[in-house]
């Protein structure tokens, strides 16, 4: 059974919609700033989404306060992959979401306030559950039955699609929403901070002199269907997405396998179950985070599945930051846009390649003749690694 | 049918490798605490050092399960957990409010990712399959559930799936912050191989799952979930549930008149993954093929299906149907 895209909606540093996101990476405009709005943190470069809290709730007209960031840019994105579509008995609709901090800005203010003995607002603690922040974004949409949240770190959203994927091949739902969302925090700058693998300069995803990431935040949802329920939608179709698969890498909790074992096996087998060739794959949205171990390795992957011949190949993560939980939600939606625009998306700030790969990637943006596969790889801490075949119908 | 072929449980009972223990457990006392195994006997010493009371309860519960089943690389990897690794959380949140300068150590950092404890049991095991960690708060173990079945059905032939949180002080500061009264919180971690096959010792099996979010009626969703599954509730011998609002128990009383009705929390204690524990209670009740708890008013009645119904969280309900093979 297909699955079809028929929505997709993001919200990041480099754009609010979709439409924003594909101008920046055409122009080559990165979102990645010295952060403004996340309080006590200065002189930190991150992709932020430059709307605060106040204007996101404003925005979408939200009550029921409180709302964690990472809620409110997951309704954002939703809102917009969701479109005029409406709920009906008719078919069963679902959604999946992702994130790794949920709530974690409001749980600081919370402990922080707790720890200082300060008079604590508690309430702030209710939306630390990560479950709740997909509550919230479902509600607002008034989507209830199955209502799922992944949580495998930095790999998550490109879990949720394929789960998603799964739903629907396997006939538990017709239609499902399926993404993810996080926000900055501090927990999470000074956790990769702490790692050393935090660069304070701008990051260079395949680059020789790279030298760690910027996180970044922002939320990507897609909207997935069955036949039987675009029938009655009479959605138009984006593209299918074809090929899945999640591997463990079993080498490190937070390294990857320099031989990128668990990595080759996600594209390997996703590649397989899209039922396609290697060599059809058109363009690799690379997972490319700028650190050390993870560009080498996903390098030494690549190598492993396409030899000699590997794609036009991007990380677009120096435009958006690492979003972690967001990040394979927001690199599917540019993979879709890939596929529907027939371009290929440009790796800024890279000048030299690595020595022991000599790999490298598209470095312009470009209209190439039929993009008709795209790779997408998501891979995060636990050595959980996620890769998605997306298809032109 | 989903086939269980192994489970596990630690928790505030006596339930580790003590098969029958539905016979012999009680409603839990004030001021309970987990029942450890002995870890140094299941995990190495410097491996134990370094992990917090849900990773060393996950792969004690893991690794019984595989002694159990008898294999060695499941198929799939799948763990649900509402609150995932709280204890190191907690911590490197701690360290980043009250350090402010200076290094803060990554180690908890590290650790504090849902999962961390899917993860660590893969590379325990070495295991490269697929490794999935549901997070949906009071539903993460039926979700986790659901998603080992459609590994199953896809043509994985044995899946480790459970469902774990653990306790931290805080929990309890927050709680009557928010004005809940007289909440026990426990730690308690649940493990199973679901598998295609069932082999010789294999007793039980999972009919199915199913979860509801933004519940409306409760009765509703019951009824038609057992309409689905085209079961009569007189076919249902014993049902194990948890509630939070006395609504919610007054309905479940009524919609099962005639059926014998269990609050498993009374012996899991609250977490948000417990009704992975009321599984494993339901499997063990089967085993035995008929049931009377201490401190239960029931006589002793014979079972050979139990449905889960929890609604802990008023909004969501997750239901398990856990049966004899016969049955």
């Amino acid at each position: 059974m297909s699955v079809y895209i028929t929505g997709i909606g993001i919200i990041s540093a480099i754009g609010f919609d979709v439409q924003e996101n594909y101008f920046s990476l055409k122009e080559k405009k990165s979102g990645i700033e010295k952060i403004k709005l996340l309080p006590f943190e200065n002189d930190i470069l991150a992709g932020e989404v430059k709307l605060s809290n106040d204007e996101l709730i404003r925005k979408f007209n939200l009550k029921h306060s409180p709302y964690s960031r990472t809620s409110l840019l997951g309704i954002a994105a939703a809102t917009e992959a969701w479109g005029n579509n409406f709920l009906t008995d008719e078919l069963r609709t679902g959604m999946v979401s992702a994130t790794s901090v949920g709530g974690m800005d409001n749980t600081e203010n919370y402990y922080r306030q707790v720890l200082e003995n300060e008079n604590a607002d508690v309430s702030l603690i209710l939306t630390h559950d990560s479950g709740s922040t997909t509550e919230k974004i479902a509600r607002h949409l008034k989507i209830t039955g199955y209502i799922n949240t992944l949580s495998t770190a930095c790999s998550s959203s490109a879990n949720a699609i394929m789960l998603g994927a799964r739903l629907i091949e396997q006939n538990k739902l017709d239609r499902v929403l399926v993404g993810g969302s996080d926000s900055l925090t501090r927990f999470t700058i000074k956790g990769f901070n702490s790692l050393m693998i935090y660069d304070n300069q701008w990051c260079k995803p395949f680059d020789e002199n790279r030298n760690g990431l910027n996180l970044g935040e922002g939320a990507a949802f897609l909207l997935l269907e069955n036949e039987s329920s675009i029938r009655i939608t009479k959605n138009k179709i984006y593209c299918r997405i074809s090929g899945w698969h999640n591997a463990a890498d079993a080498f490190h909790q937070t390294a990857s396998s320099p031989d990128g074992k668990g990595a080759t096996l996600a594209m390997k087998q996703a590649i397989e179950k899209a039922g396609i060739a290697s060599r059809d794959i058109s363009y690799i949205n690379a997972h490319g985070t700028g650190t050390k171990n993870n560009d080498a390795s996903e390098s030494t992957a690549m190598k492993n599945i396409f030899e000699n011949n590997i794609p036009a190949f991007s990380s677009t993560k120096a435009f958006t930051g690492h979003t972690l939980a967001a990040a394979g939600a927001i690199e599917a939606v540019y993979s879709v846009l890939a596929i529907m625009n027939d371009v290929v998306f440009p790796n800024i700030n890279f000048t030299q390649p690595i020595t022991e790969t000599k790999l490298v990637p598209q470095t312009e943006f470009k209209k190439i003749n039929n993009v008709n596969s795209v790779l997408s790889n998501s891979f995060g801490f636990g050595g959980n690694n996620t890769s998605l075949v997306f298809t032109k119908n | 049918m989903y086939y269980i072929t192994a489970a596990s449980t630690i928790s505030h009972q006596p339930t580790f490798r003590n098969k029958s223990f539905s016979k012999n457990i009680s409603t839990l006392a004030a001021g309970s605490v987990l029942i450890r195994p002995d870890y140094k006997e299941l995990i190495s010493s410097d491996m134990l050092r370094r992990m917090s009371e849900i990773i060393r309860m996950s792969i004690s519960c893991a690794m019984d399960c595989f002694h159990q089943a008898e294999i060695k690389q499941p198929d799939a990897i799948v763990v649900g957990t509402g609150l995932g690794c709280l204890f190191d959380t907690e911590k490197f949140l701690a360290s980043i409010i009250t350090i402010k300068q200076g290094l803060i150590p990554p180690t908890s950092f590290i650790q504090s990712t849902h999962n961390t404890i899917a993860g660590q049991i893969s590379l325990l095991l070495g295991n490269h399959n697929y490794n999935m960690t549901h997070t949906q708060n009071t539903i993460s173990f039926e979700h986790a559930v659901l998603d080992a079945c459609l590994n199953l059905d896809e043509g994985k032939e044995n899946v480790l799936v459970g469902g774990v949180d653990e306790f931290i002080r805080p929990l309890n500061n927050i709680a009557n912050q928010l004005g809940y009264k007289n909440i026990q919180f426990t730690s308690g971690s649940s493990f199973f191989v679901l598998s295609k096959m069932k082999n010789d010792k294999c007793k039980t099996q999972i009919r199915s799952a199913i979860t509801f979010t933004f519940i409306e009626s409760f009765t509703d969703c019951l009824t038609r979930y057992l309409g689905e599954i085209k079961l009569d509730k007189k076919e249902i011998d014993l049902v194990l549930f948890s509630f939070s609002d006395e609504d919610a128990k007054v309905s479940i009383e009524k919609y099962f008149s005639e059926t014998v009705l269990l609050n498993y929390q009374n012996y899991s204690g609250t977490y948000f993954a417990n009704s992975a524990f009321a599984v494993h209670l339901a499997i063990d009740i089967l085993e035995a093929g008929d049931f009377k708890m201490n401190g239960s008013p029931t006589e002793l009645v014979k079972v050979s299906r139990i449905l889960i119904c929890n609604n802990l969280n008023p909004k969501n309900l997750g239901l398990t149907i856990v049966e004899s093979i016969e049955a």
